[in-house]
């Protein structure tokens, strides 16, 4: 290995943040945390469009600048088009938050082999998918910082979620790997874990017997996590990289 | 511009691109120059070297052409191929 000076970063250009599956839930809370640190965001969606242009709407409304983003993350020509298309607008796309996800729970032995294709490509696929595209710019400019949402159930299996788990500790592994190729070309990969979080995602969890689970007596709120994420793109985490960072109250 | 001023001109862009981001000595700097064994690249070095490339040249380096790249004369080659 040889050694390396760091290369000037470009003056007057916005500073561009992407977040997949931005328009709803954490992403949403993302997308309004990255807004309030000065990013131009991108809220990509799949198809909830009403979703998207109220976060849209949100950040807008606070001075932030932005656009919308339709493209499923498991597309890959889709996201491979739209990101040519972006890296050819801006210069300095600087965030990737890999947040699309979604989850199909139910016990593996009665698991139909789609519901696990669709939560593990969602995941994996579309954390490829965006990425890969983004790699040499970032690395181009010397300065990315990629955070993937990963999950409580990533870290220990939960039942019910074979899929989700699998998906989710694959992320976490895929995290720890890019981080050892890109952290010396200025680019930082780090993942976010949280616990359980107030959002449609666990609408339908009894609630009051998870708060016996955990410590905090309570569960997060959706900013908590994005805060979090905030902090790991922020120059505060620069020399953050490669970790898993929990967002639970305490549960683990 | 003809083709042998092409070619040196693309062999310096690379020459002082690793001059400068790896501190190489010039010296070292042939087109036979082998990146990885003469130069002391690795696989990561040579992922910011394509990613500079392709930012000032405006072009896409293709992976499968990427890994058959051992010489500095051969990134030359590549660029000479894809660029006016």
């Amino acid at each position: 290995m040889v050694s390396r000076r760091p290369r000037d970063q470009a003056g007057e250009e916005p500073r561009v943040a992407i977040v997949t599956g931005g328009g709803r839930g954490l992403g949403r809370a993302i997308c309004a945390e990255l807004a309030g640190a000065g990013y131009y965001v991108v809220i990509n969606y799949k198809e909830n469009e009403p979703a998207a242009r109220e976060t849209l709407a949100a950040l807008q409304g606070s001075g932030a600048k932005g656009e919308t983003l339709r493209c499923n993350v498991t597309d890959r020509a889709g996201v491979k088009e739209a990101l040519e298309r972006l890296t050819g607008r801006f210069k300095r796309i600087e965030v990737l938050v890999n947040n699309a996800g979604v989850t199909a729970d139910g016990l593996m032995a009665l698991m139909p082999a789609e519901d696990w294709n669709l939560v593990v490509n969602t995941t994996l696929a579309g954390f490829f998918n965006f990425t890969q595209p983004l790699l040499t710019h970032m690395v181009a400019n010397k300065r990315g910082a990629i955070v993937n949402l990963a999950s409580v159930s990533g870290l220990v299996g939960n039942r019910g979620q074979t899929n989700y788990s699998a998906a989710k500790a694959g992320l976490i592994g895929a995290t720890r790997s890019l981080a050892a190729e890109v952290s010396r070309l200025g680019v930082r990969v780090n993942a976010v874990a949280p616990g359980l979080i107030a959002t449609e995602m666990i609408g339908n969890l009894p609630r009051e017997a998870i708060k016996r689970l955990i410590p905090m007596g309570r569960i997060g709120r959706p900013e908590e996590v994005a805060k979090v994420v905030r902090f790991l793109c922020s120059e505060d985490a620069s020399y953050i990289t490669g970790q898993v960072i929990s967002v639970n109250g305490g549960l683990l | 511009m003809d083709p042998t001023a092409r070619r040196q001109e693309a062999f310096e862009l690379i020459r002082s691109y690793l001059i400068d981001q790896f501190e190489i000595e010039p010296a070292k700097i042939s087109f036979e120059a082998n990146l990885f064994t003469d130069l002391e690249l690795d696989s990561i070095d040579a992922l910011d070297m394509v990613a500079v490339l392709e930012s000032r040249l405006k072009m896409k380096i293709k992976n499968d052409e990427l890994k058959k790249m051992r010489l500095v004369g051969d990134v030359v080659d590549y660029i000479l191929r894809h660029t006016s």
